[in-house]
């Protein structure tokens, strides 16, 4: 098991980790949204115009930087490997339904966290649904489910998705027309604090979970299946100094950056089945991926090309979710994103099910 | 001596735990350590000997190492992985 020098390795990432999300939105990220993965992702989706939802379009550095710290670490400790091929379609349909589900719960697994470490009771719900998915995944685990092996790619595959990233930082430090960004007070993607503070967060935090595996759903998961707490740890740790740090910014600054209940919380809605249910359909589905969108861009800037797909299938997912009306708003879920859940649910079900018990025929 | 055998899959490693069980190797079911991969799936640390199986088992595994007193020296690989 994880030894006593991993585990302080962890925690200590994951309070830097927490302070920098209190710290982000301090200087200019939306409220509880020091880091989304999803959120982000939904912003740089909107930027490209794969959506037109005016208020959530901005390229994030966050998520630049995530995966360029994970790619600078990778390849200064020769961990970098291209490598893929482990069905990578099935992959761009789970990260496709993952983030229906962030969308319907309005974040990823470390918004929830952030949500919860700013007082927001409704991701308690989130954090319900949350457990309840990853345990329906670990059945499948338990049970053969498996989307088969990776193999070893040419460096240029692997160095393909960084590469794209890069050229994200170049289309927003040279902003041309063509690209979208919400104006300031336009809503949640006119939010953002300065590009190269947002980038050197996400570098250190792309170092950080390179470094120590840290994982959302991992830490849930490795707890049900090996009663291991150290991927854990790393997430506790976050609330823990996301909390601290909101408290001290709120008595230092007079701001509210904590703010205990459900009623009027930033970017959230109190409709409980629904955030269980969304996040359901996103733990369900990450653990299948084998980690959250979190982990995914850190995997992918190792040069992992089915979680570069996985990253892909999360981005345009987001695009569906603003251009048919799936994606919840403050005033709560909206029929088609009931409908699209549901439907996600059923089809994260049905490749846990085909991954699982036909796979001696292949 | 350890071993760690890691997998493509979780169940492979379930499925080689209960290989090594029927071979009276003690066997123990854990994540992938950090100083053997940036990978976080799962391994199987067992002691005293470890177990080439037969197919389709041995598609699952990735890697054995023997675990040394400077790290781990590598045992098997899985072709073009």
């Amino acid at each position: 098991m994880a030894t006593k020098q991993e585990k302080q390795h962890i925690l200590i990432a994951g309070c830097i980790i927490g302070l920098i999300s209190a710290g982000l939105v301090f200087l200019g990220n939306p409220a509880n949204m020091g880091f989304c993965i999803a959120c982000f992702l939904r912003d740089t989706s909107g930027a490209l115009g794969l959506h037109s939802a005016a208020a959530v379009q901005y390229i994030r550095p966050e998520i630049i930087g995530l995966v360029l710290g994970s790619l600078l670490i990778a390849v200064a400790g020769k961990e970098f490997q291209a490598k893929g091929g482990s069905s990578p379609v099935t992959r761009f349909f789970l990260g496709f339904f993952v983030m229906i589900g962030c969308l319907m719960f309005l974040g990823c697994p470390f918004r929830m966290i952030l949500r919860l470490a700013g007082g927001d009771l409704n991701a308690l719900f989130g954090l319900a649904g949350f457990i309840a998915g990853i345990l329906a995944g670990v059945f499948f685990l338990n049970k053969g489910y498996s989307l088969k092996r990776t193999y070893k790619l040419p460096a240029c595959e692997g160095m393909a998705f960084p590469v794209m990233e890069a050229a994200l930082l170049v289309l927003l430090a040279a902003a041309p027309a063509f690209i979208h960004f919400t104006e300031a007070g336009g809503g949640p993607g006119g939010s953002h604090a300065a590009i190269l503070v947002s980038l050197a967060a996400g570098l250190i935090v792309g170092i950080l979970a390179q470094r120590t595996r840290l994982c959302m759903v991992g830490g849930i998961r490795d707890m049900v299946l090996f009663k291991e707490s150290r991927l854990l740890l790393g997430f506790i740790a976050i609330f823990a100094m996301a909390l601290i740090g909101n408290l001290v910014l709120s008595a230092v600054t007079g701001g509210t950056y904590f703010k205990l209940g459900m009623a009027g919380q930033a970017v959230s809605h109190t409709d409980g089945l629904w955030n269980f249910l969304g996040m359901l359909l996103a733990g369900y589905g990450c653990v299948l991926l084998g980690g959250c969108p979190l982990r995914q861009l850190i995997l992918a800037g190792e040069g992992n090309t089915d979680s570069a797909i996985t990253v892909i299938g999360l981005m345009v997912g987001a695009a569906f979710c603003h251009n048919f009306g799936l994606a919840s708003s403050g005033e709560g879920p909206t029929a088609n994103g009931k409908i699209a859940v549901i439907i996600g649910i059923v089809v994260v079900t049905a490749i846990a099910c085909l991954n699982t018990f036909r796979k001696e025929e292949s | 001596m350890t071993y760690i055998t890691t997998f493509y899959s979780h169940f492979g490693a379930i499925r080689y735990k209960k290989l090594c069980e029927k071979s009276q190797i003690p066997a123990q079911v854990m994540p992938v350590p950090r100083d053997l991969s940036s990978s976080c799936g799962t391994c199987v640390s067992s002691q005293g000997n470890y177990i080439m199986p037969e197919s389709p088992a041995l598609e699952e595994i990735e890697q054995i190492v023997e675990k040394t007193e400077s790290g781990y020296r590598l045992l098997y690989r899985a072709a073009n992985s």
